[in-house]
């Protein structure tokens, strides 16, 4: 029945008899795979959350590149005031410190005890007698300043102070002294008297490299337990034996030089825990004596420094007079025999010791008698700050 | 599973099924699209009004899901490509023919090639008027369209059957005999 042509009717009978389709799918799967609920707010959720997203950074970006530097100011004077707020602290723990002090010298008077003992922090000639002085640099728990503490060894033996050092910065209370865990070294140090230096030989494993703060720390105590200690100018290093030593910022290091370092001034470090502060010389070196005694009126406060002269001992003005170091006091000032002016003369001290003078000497001394100290004398510089026993 | 979606699949799952495969002839679309019929119909469902019949309301729905569905083939770039391109008056599309009309008689087969050639529209009322055996009036209410159109636009689409019905038959060429039959 093939036609050319067909008429309307033939035509719908033919779309009439088209095969029914059937769809073979389990009407279950069908229902199952409709994401009726899911699909939609997922269409809207992810770029909803990313707007949001975006936006959050975008308000939080805005105000820092809007004022970028002024931001930084700010946030530095956040850390400046934390840091004050340290100080406070340090404060309430001193003048703590300081209630007790005067209770104590009473207390002594009436118990006949000698006060020199007790009060005097730093070490003086008279003091060492046969033993030997050794200081160790250790860093404060921030790892911003080096605290130096002293200590006389009594020793029979005739031994070398390297040999010393060496035997007794196992015995060192870092921690009793609220300052950082540094001592012993893992290093070994050795004197090199060929080359007069002192060989520091670190384990191949050591730990002095990691981070700039870490390797400048490290050369900084070595510096400075050596110098403190010795004359010897110079430090060689080695691993494991193999000359040199590794240090991310300072790369491969074969010696470095000790300067003498002169002219600090001597600040008060409180340290956690501790009533009677570290004496510890800045990190700035002041031009002369008269600069460093200014600069001790005044707070560090980002090195978490107090001053050493003030409130306990006004002075007015300083000059030098053959090795001696002539003050006078503010007019009308009243001097306290107490703990922390004797800390603060120490500093004095101290700091007249760091510009290579021996002797201290106040001409208008409102007392006479501070804890140990005649004021009425010139009395000597001591031999070394933060004296504290071992073992 | 649903109780609606279990009613409306036994009243008209195969209908509207059947729909949508002559619309987009080819039997995996046509599966993918009733899915998305279900999708739109779970979500208007409540506003469903009653107004028309059940199953007139679910065959409109299916022929918006065939047009938005040929619409996004294209896309706009096709779309816009087509409107520069004459050489091809409509676009062919390849898909192979289903068993179900292969085993038919070859004039069901010509049919069913020849569908290709009607626009959406036509190819509509062809399927819910002759396969689906709708009204004219249902199939008004289907496309939303007055009587008059749907007649007019079934008219114009057996045209084109015819047209292209012929054209097969001469290609073909099988019997040289030409029969007029009076129309």
């Amino acid at each position: 029945m093939k036609k050319s042509e067909w008429s309307d009717k033939q035509l719908e009978e033919l779309l009439r008899q088209m095969p029914k389709i059937q769809d073979d799918r389990n009407p279950r799967d069908i229902y199952e795979n409709l994401p009726v609920r899911n699909k939609k707010p997922k269409q809207w959720l992810v770029p909803g959350l990313a707007t949001v997203a975006a936006l959050l950074i975008f308000f939080i970006l805005i105000p820092k590149l809007m004022v970028g530097p002024q931001y930084s100011e700010d946030h530095a004077g956040q850390e400046k005031s934390s840091v004050e707020r340290d100080i406070q602290k340090a404060d309430e723990n001193s003048t703590i410190a300081l209630k007790k002090e005067d209770a104590s010298p009473k207390a002594r008077t009436f118990s006949g005890a000698d006060k020199t003992q007790t009060s005097k922090t730093a070490i003086y000639d008279e003091e060492v007698g046969d033993g030997k002085v050794l200081t160790f640099w250790i860093p404060d728990p921030q790892i911003q300043i080096l605290v130096p503490v002293s200590t006389i060894i009594n020793d029979s033996n005739e031994k070398t102070w390297l040999e010393l050092f060496n035997e007794n910065m196992v015995n060192l209370k870092e921690q009793e002294w609220g300052l950082s865990e540094f001592y012993p070294l893992s290093a070994s140090l050795k004197l090199d008297e060929k080359n007069n230096a002192i060989l520091v030989d670190v384990p191949s494993n050591h730990q002095y490299g990691q981070g700039s703060a870490t390797e400048t720390n490290f050369i900084n105590v070595l510096k400075k337990d050596i110098s403190s200690n010795s004359d010897i100018k110079k430090i060689r290093f080695s691993t494991n034996g193999e000359p040199g030593i590794e240090l991310g910022n300072y790369g491969h290091q074969d010696e470095v030089r000790i300067k003498q370092q002169k002219n600090h001034a001597y600040f008060f470090y409180y340290s956690e825990g501790n009533d009677i502060p570290f004496l510890v010389p800045s990190i700035e070196n002041y031009e002369d004596i008269k600069t460093a005694v200014e600069e001790m009126k005044k707070d560090q406060p980002t090195l978490g420094l107090k001053s050493s002269l003030l409130p306990a001992l006004p002075i007015n003005e300083v000059s030098i007079k053959e090795k001696t170091l002539i003050v006078s006091m503010e007019d009308n000032t009243s001097l306290q025999d107490d703990q922390s002016t004797i800390n603060a003369y120490e500093s004095l001290l101290l700091t007249a010791k760091e510009f290579g003078l021996e002797k201290v000497f106040i001409t208008n001394p409102p007392i006479k008698n501070l804890g140990p100290f005649d004021l009425s004398k010139k009395n000597k510089v001591p031999l070394a700050p933060n004296q504290r026993t071992l073992q | 599973m649903d109780s609606v979606f279990d009613e409306l699949y036994q009243k008209y799952h195969h209908d509207v099924f059947q729909f949508l495969f002559y619309m987009v002839r080819n039997k995996e679309q046509a599966e993918d699209l009733v899915q998305e019929v279900y999708i739109r119909v779970f979500k208007s469902y409540r506003r469903f009004e009653g107004k028309s019949s059940e199953k007139t309301w679910l065959f409109s729905i299916a022929r918006n899901v065939a047009i938005d569905f040929f619409r996004k083939q294209k896309g706009w770039k096709g779309r816009l490509l087509e409107k520069f391109d004459w050489s091809t008056d409509q676009l062919k599309d390849g898909y192979p023919i289903p068993e179900e009309i292969a085993v038919q008689r070859e004039e069901i087969r010509w049919v069913y090639n020849c569908l290709e050639y009607c626009t959406l529209d036509q190819r509509a009322v062809i399927i819910l008027r002759y396969i689906q055996d709708l009204s004219i009036s249902e199939t008004a209410q289907a496309l939303g369209w007055t009587e008059s159109k749907v007649k007019t636009t079934q008219h114009r689409s057996l045209k084109v059957l015819k047209k292209h019905m012929e054209l097969s038959y001469e290609k073909e060429g099988l019997t040289s005999e030409k029969v007029r039959v009076e129309r």
